[in-house]
């Protein structure tokens, strides 16, 4: 007589059928799979940032990835390891998937030695965006410090876009030095689209600087809003939420009106790994988008 | 839930016939600590004998066999400038024998983490669905506070649970796996005298708790005094090791990291266990660690275990076991540092 | 790697020895199953325990072994003006590892201690980044290949390496080691830095720390807590002052 416990063996449930999906969530799924895509261009920003276009080289997978501006990206270097990064490029942009990378670690110091052609794995997108939605009709500010600018540039995407949708749109950049400026040469092109006011601002400046000196805050010195009728999305290191997002309640923005993008350590992307885990909330899920309100709310969120 | 008794010696039968042809995980006593207390890990068993039913509590929880210390996620081959991944799902059926009620209410806070949540992991769950649990109720080792926290009492989560009547086993059966390979032994119908006795036990087990825990004010307390001095106190305890994380039967974070073959023919994305208490938990690219120091780290883990999982799921995450607390060379331990979180809420 | 179009640099690695039992050296020549690709991701320029071949264009230096003589301050200089990158492997190199032991007494007794009649030139001894410049630590007694050559692996990509961070305790537990100090013996694992394995106890010997310190260690509790236990100041402080990487702290 024997008891032979059967083999159970998940992959044959349908849900394994289908390609990853991340925006199927609650279904058994090989979360682990990555899509892989090639490196299909690369372009200099500064010292420590490039931009990378990778294009998801199965079409059913380039099909089925879509995203939102403000949701992210685990990007695996195979052999060498996987790190978040938010997503740089246009929504609307189904050939290729942007994303601007700072040099810091492994898996990003290989990415900024790699070449054109490199074929590397992305799993997503991951995590909640901005409510591109809810703020049509509004007046729009978006505002961002040093490396910032690479999740807000979805949004600005997003906006340009879509210009009809929203009225008065602001955009504000700070860095440290010029030499920091992240997409400086998309600056004009953004200037010239009716509408859109945008700034920049340094904290040290060079020779070469002819523009404003000091923080970030000081653009907003003396603006005009009204706020029930405004949306903020501020994106940075976490710092600069707090000074922004109190001048901005100063001027009268709800908290519900504001959004930040955090920054945590994520090994996952999908609320297992618990690394950004903040009280109860997952920043890979639960965010990295929040409104100003969720952010106060948590302990040790910024 | 349907109920049988067993005779001890068909219970053996069915342990022995389950190891003739499947891999058994069973409380095996594995030295003595340095006061002559033997000190038991879950461990593979060749025979029966090698269970010790009779334990009071293990040094490691039984959660590896379900979230191992180090797990593979994928394999990647290189070749000729491109690159294969290869995933795999550990679908060895075992059997885990002598489970006490606290670690199964474990593994039931870790279904809804890992498999019923918003991206369930096939990792976890196929692990899961190819164990086969027998629980067993046990008389409350000194230090368990499981009822404080309600996890003294299990009701689904298991193939099989025993309760000792003496010379026999009153058995609760929870799933037709358990169902089938009862019915291959002797299993006898519930008498009126079985249940009478099986309430008893209850009742005697039940009134036994010696360590109390009061949890019911945790999240808000843990709110209000987040930024109170003991967490100082306790901090400077910690040795910030991990340990008290590494035997949690419900601790599930870790840490992603791969290797190359040192031909650079091979790949391996490999997931090991990590502690939120240790330095690097939440350290950022760049260096920015936002929970630079020692209480702070060891307050998160109990937000997150009585405010954060609460709020989640409506229950903490801890399971009474008191393993942390052993483990501890600190000898921070969760009833003293609650009990002080108590009274810092209630003033001087 | 090929894949992202990048071929690996084959590290050109000089082996250098001073004050030391050799057995970093023999570690690096250890791991039979991969010491054929280990040896063909590098380079090895100057290297006696695998080869005659005496270079000296070597971009890398591994160390092994302390300074305890006066000639080898001339010599790990001459290196250190050679190498762009300086490595300490082992802990005599990070530490002064045993052999500092030494510095408790007066230097001429122990040379008569050891050497009878016959005495040799020697001097205090001091770890490697104590005479000249290092650029990395790989601590351990010995080294363990399999860190080793994941550091390989990155130097072949110019990429960052990253030393686990927590300490022994972790790896103790993840091996199902019951706790060496719950059987009664003196453990440095949870305050020494991970990296190893977990070997000792594993084997039923408490932590050395032959790896130094772990980061955000916490020596005051750890000193409460052995004391408490029952071990002597003199005990604990004679198996901090072991491997020399505690040095300072007891």
């Amino acid at each position: 007589m024997n008891i032979l416990l059967h083999r159970y063996d998940i992959t044959q449930e349908d849900d394994f059928h289908a390609l990853p999906d991340f925006n199927r969530k609650a279904t058994l799924q090989h979360v682990d799979k990555v899509y892989k895509a090639e490196i299909t261009n690369i372009i200099r920003l500064t010292e420590m940032e490039k931009l990378f276009h990778f294009r998801i080289l199965d079409p059913k997978e380039r099909d089925t990835f879509s995203f939102l501006p403000g949701q992210f990206v685990m990007l695996e270097v195979p052999g060498y390891g996987e790190v978040p990064i938010s997503i740089s490029g246009s929504p609307t942009n189904k050939g290729y998937v942007e994303l601007c990378i700072r040099k810091a670690g492994v898996v990003t110091s290989m990415l900024h030695r790699a070449g054109r052609g490199a074929r590397v794995g992305i799993r997503g997108p991951f995590g909640t965006h901005f409510p591109m939605g809810k703020m049509k009709g509004s007046d729009i500010l978006l505002i961002a410090g040093g490396l910032g600018l690479a999740p807000l540039r979805a949004p600005i995407f997003h906006v340009t876009e879509n210009r009809s949708d929203y009225r008065n749109v602001h955009i504000m950049y700070g860095t440290k030095d010029p030499s920091q400026l992240l997409f400086d040469y998309q600056y004009k092109q953004w200037e010239r689209i009716d509408g859109v006011n945008l700034s920049v601002i340094v904290e040290r400046a060079d020779d070469t600087w002819k523009g404003p000196v000091g923080l970030i805050t000081k653009l907003m010195d003396g603006m005009k809003i009204v706020g029930d009728e405004t949306y903020a999305i501020v994106c940075g290191p976490p710092v600069m939420f707090k000074f922004v997002c109190n001048q901005l309640g100063k001027m009268g923005v709800p908290m519900h009106r504001m959004f930040v993008s955090l920054e945590r350590r994520m090994h996952c992307g999908m609320g297992k790994c618990c690394r950004c885990n903040i009280g109860s909330t997952y920043t890979c899920v639960d965010g990295p988008v929040f409104d100003y309100w969720s952010v106060m709310n948590l302990k040790e969120a910024i | 839930m349907l109920f049988k008794t067993l005779t001890k010696k068909d219970f053996r039968s069915l342990v022995e016939i389950i190891l003739q042809s499947n891999e058994v995980i069973g409380p095996k006593k594995s030295g003595t600590n340095k006061d002559g207390n033997p000190i038991h890990k879950f461990l593979p068993v060749a025979k029966f004998e090698e269970i010790d039913l009779g334990y009071q509590t293990t040094e490691f929880s039984p959660k590896t066999y379900f979230l191992p210390y180090k797990e593979n996620l994928s394999t990647y081959r290189f070749e000729n400038g491109e690159w294969e991944q290869d995933i795999r799902y550990r679908i060895q059926p075992r059997a885990i024998i002598g489970m006490h009620a606290c670690d199964i209410n474990a593994l039931l806070k870790l279904d809804k983490v890992m498999a019923r949540d918003k991206f369930p992991s096939p990792y976890y769950v196929s692990r899961r669905r190819n164990t086969f649990i027998v629980g067993i109720d046990h008389e409350p080792a000194e230090k368990c506070f499981c009822q404080s926290v309600g996890a003294d009492t299990v009701t689904h989560g298991f193939d099989l649970f025993l309760t000792d009547l003496g010379d026999r086993y009153f058995v609760a059966i929870n799933s037709d796996r358990g169902f089938n390979a009862l019915a291959k032994v002797d299993a006898k119908l519930v008498t009126e005298k079985d249940s009478h006795d099986y309430l008893a036990v209850r009742a005697k087990i039940q009134n036994s708790f010696k360590t109390k825990v009061r949890i019911d004010n945790l999240p808000n307390l843990l709110d209000i005094e987040f930024e109170s001095d003991m967490w100082k106190k306790w901090g400077n305890k910690c040795l910030s090791c991990g340990s008290c994380a590494m035997v949690c039967p419900t601790c599930y974070c870790y840490g992603v990291a791969e290797h190359v073959s040192m031909d650079f023919t091979k790949g391996q994305k490999v997931k090991q266990l990590h502690s939120c208490n240790l330095v690097d938990f939440a350290e950022v690219a760049g260096g920015h660690n936002f929970r630079p120091t020692r209480s702070s780290r060891l307050k998160y883990r109990y937000y997150h275990q009585h405010r954060g999982f609460v709020e989640a799921y409506d229950e903490p995450k801890c399971v009474g076991c008191n393993r942390c607390g052993t483990v501890c060379l600190a000898g921070i331990n969760p009833p003293e540092v609650i009990a002080d979180l108590q009274a810092e809420g209630h003033g001087p | 790697m090929k894949y992202l179009r990048l071929e690996p640099k084959r590290p050109r690695i000089g082996v250098f020895d001073f004050t030391s039992c050799e057995g970093c050296e023999l570690q690096l020549a250890n791991h039979e199953e991969t010491l054929v690709p280990f040896l063909k991701a590098i380079e090895v320029v100057n290297f006696r325990e695998v080869s005659s071949y005496k270079g000296e264009d070597y971009d890398i230096a591994l160390i092994e072994g302390c300074i305890s003589r006066d000639d080898e301050v001339g010599r790990i200089e001459k290196i250190r003006a050679q190498a762009k990158v300086l490595v300490a492997i082992g802990s005599c190199a990070c530490f002064g590892g045993v052999n500092r032991l030494k510095n408790a007494y007066n230097l001429d007794e122990a040379n008569k201690e050891v050497y009878g009649d016959k005495p040799k030139s020697t001097a205090k001894v001091r770890a490697i980044k104590e005479v000249v410049k290092v650029d990395l630590e790989i601590p351990g007694c010995p080294i363990n290949k399999l860190e080793v050559e994941r550091i390989v692996q990155c130097l072949a990509f110019e990429v960052p390496f990253n030393f686990p961070v927590y300490p022994v305790c972790v790896e103790c537990k993840q091996r199902f080691t019951t706790c060496m100090m719950e059987k009664g013996q003196l453990c440095l694992g949870s305050i020494a830095q991970a990296g190893c394995n977990a070997p000792c106890p594993a084997g039923g010997l408490g932590c050395w720390g032959c790896r130094g310190p772990a980061p955000d260690h916490n020596f005051e509790e750890f000193m409460t807590l052995a004391k408490q236990r029952g071990f002597s100041e003199k005990e604990i402080s004679e198996r901090l002052g072991f491997f020399g990487g505690f040095e300072g702290r007891r």
